[in-house]
């Protein structure tokens, strides 16, 4: 268990949130922690859309993975989209 | 030099001799100038090159005997130029004690004087910092003429350093913000960390022949324009004619010592082109995304909407592009290689930086005004035909939490990220479809960008900026404590009165308000 800052960017909003999450961390709940920072403060929730999803330099990352899976670098730029 | 006049003399007033007035023996300045700013040593005690470091003068690969043709732009006495400025002065004194009887200030609307607020605490200290670089050039620019001449910029700096500082003291019994006219440079305010970074590298610690391109040229003669002329119009149209007084009174000088640039640009074209090509275009592109955050905000959100004469981006198509494209050609420069990334960050990266500063209001020593009220946004549609894809769907989500009474969530829970080089979010280059995750790696570290552009500035010359720590990496260094957002306003200095929120304390977010909430 550690603690890593994270870019975490809402694909939609303007700019990136610096995001403390855990290598412990499953891909969803980085998705939560990052998604927090926009929805419902600049981007309107999406009812209809099935999830979260998480993707860093291009791969998307699976959901039920952890963070430390990945091997993620202090202020890793990660795009959480929904999922449709 | 011969004692008696050449031509007629001129009668003026001059210091006295054994209480009488010396009469008629006073020279034109044109008798005389050619010589005495050619005022030079012919070193015997030191080489040249002990006198004047290249580190600090510049020269590099330019043979000395090549600045003996720069010219200075304007010629002017030591005499003449303290009549003229003692006039100057007289007019602003005038203006301003007629103005404190007036309470002028008193009256004006929030947004407004948050322009002031904002102008005083960005840029007291540059001026002042400004003395030092023209101190710089006093003693070590590689022309006499040049070192004359630059003392009368460092005197005009002096001044306006002082007129701020003196505007600011005034006002400070009504508004306990303007002490940030003098202390917002010994603050870790973030907006202000980029300025004094823009500042520190370009003014304080470039050599006489960078500092010239870099400040003079581009900074100077090409931006402050903006700042000083653009808004001030508008601060008269708003009725805050005290601040549009100075800033006016500023420009003249600005405009006289700013053209000092020119006879640098002359030099270098003929010997080190593509330098000053470099030099030029790293500081257009960090000048002018600074002034996207100081003057873009102020022109197209905070001055009153039927105040406001020409748009942030007409005025720079105008004003700024037509002289920058115009002075590239006339010295045989190129546009820089990011032309078509300007163009779009002019259309958007004030909406963006102004966004992002509302939304992280706390972290500002002025009360931004949101802007957005139902006829702004049209004018805003109408000036910038993409802002409401752009822009206007996150502020909706915002008015929509203003009008549902959730103002929390219209505040940050955390910091945006932060450009390596301009200490700005990233993000704010250009619009929400056109983030870039732009890196590079520096001996073992990485360093974020919020654009190619500033990775460019950045990868040119690293060691400039490789030990700076920008507002991120302190955080996450354990440098601001305690490590939330209140340690973060803490560190930055913002103190109750000072913090910032909304000019118009929320009341324009019930143009949004649906009607039928109204209904019996």
């Amino acid at each position: 268990m550690a603690l890593i800052p994270v870019y975490g960017r809402f694909v939609g909003d303007f700019t990136a949130h610096l995001v403390a999450v855990d290598t412990e961390d499953t891909i969803d709940e980085v998705a939560s922690k990052i998604a927090v920072h926009a929805i419902g403060r600049r981007l309107p929730e999406e009812p209809l859309a099935k999830g979260l999803e998480v993707s860093s330099g291009g791969r998307t990352l699976a959901p039920t993975s952890r963070l430390k899976d990945w091997s993620p670098q202090p202020l890793q730029w990660l795009d959480v989209r929904w999922k449709w | 030099m011969p004692l008696a006049p050449r031509g007629a003399p001129k009668n003026l007033e001059g210091t006295t001799t054994d209480g009488g007035r010396q009469r008629g023996m006073l020279l034109d300045r044109d008798d005389w100038y050619d010589i005495a700013h050619d005022l030079d040593w012919s070193l015997t005690y030191v080489p040249h090159e002990t006198a004047f470091p290249d580190a600090w003068s510049g020269s590099k690969d330019i043979p000395r005997h090549a600045w003996d043709a720069w010219e200075e732009p304007y010629r002017v006495s030591y005499r003449d130029y303290v009549a003229v400025q003692r006039e100057k002065e007289s007019g602003v004194a005038g203006v301003r004690d007629a103005l404190k009887r007036a309470r002028v200030y008193e009256r004006l609307v929030p947004s407004v004087a948050a322009v002031s607020h904002l102008h005083m605490g960005a840029t007291c200290m540059v001026e002042q910092m400004a003395v030092m670089m023209l101190g710089r050039s006093a003693r070590f620019a590689p022309s006499p003429r040049w070192r004359n001449i630059s003392v009368f910029g460092m005197l005009d700096e002096i001044r306006h350093a002082q007129l701020d500082l003196l505007f600011s003291h005034d006002l400070l019994k009504y508004e306990s913000r303007f002490d940030w006219c003098q202390k917002a440079f010994h603050t870790n305010e973030w907006g202000i960390i980029a300025i004094r970074s823009f500042c520190d590298d370009w003014l304080l610690n470039a050599n006489c022949v960078d500092s010239a391109l870099a400040v003079h040229l581009t900074f100077e003669h090409g931006f402050t324009n903006l700042q000083f002329i653009a808004l001030a119009a508008g601060a008269m149209e708003a009725g805050d004619v005290e601040f549009s007084n100075l800033l006016s009174s500023i420009q003249t000088d600005e405009a006289r010592h700013a053209q000092q640039g020119f006879p640098t640009l002359e030099i270098l074209m003929k010997h080190d082109p593509q330098r000053a090509q470099r030099v030029l275009d790293v500081s257009f592109w960090r000048s002018f995304r600074l002034f996207q955050a100081i003057t873009g905000t102020s022109m197209d959100y905070y001055t009153p909407l039927s105040k406001r004469t020409m748009s942030f981006k007409e005025f720079m198509l105008e004003w700024i592009v037509d002289q920058h494209e115009r002075t590239l050609r006339d010295y045989g420069l190129k546009r820089p290689w990011y032309w078509e990334t300007f163009l779009q960050s002019l259309e958007h990266g004030h909406h963006a930086l102004h966004l992002g500063m509302w939304f992280w209001r706390p972290t500002l020593f002025w009360k931004p005004s949101a802007g957005v009220s139902k006829a702004e946004r049209r004018w805003l549609n109408d000036k910038y035909p993409q802002w409401e894809d752009s822009w206007g769907v996150l502020w909706d989500q915002i008015i929509k939490n203003v009008n549902d009474g959730k103002l929390a969530q219209t505040l940050p829970q955390t910091l945006p990220a932060l450009c390596n080089l301009t200490q700005l979010p990233i993000g704010t280059h250009w619009d929400r479809h056109h983030i870039e995750c732009v890196t590079s790696e520096y001996r073992g570290r990485t360093y974020h960008f919020d654009s190619e552009v500033s990775k460019w500035c950045f990868e040119l010359e690293p060691e400039r900026y490789a030990g700076h720590l920008n507002v991120v990496d302190r955080f996450i260094a354990g440098m601001i404590q305690p490590a939330d957002l209140n340690g973060v306003l803490q560190w930055m200095g913002l103190t109750a009165d000072v913090m910032g929120d909304d000019a118009g304390n929320y009341g324009w977010a019930a143009d949004y308000v649906p009607h039928a909430q109204f209904a019996g």
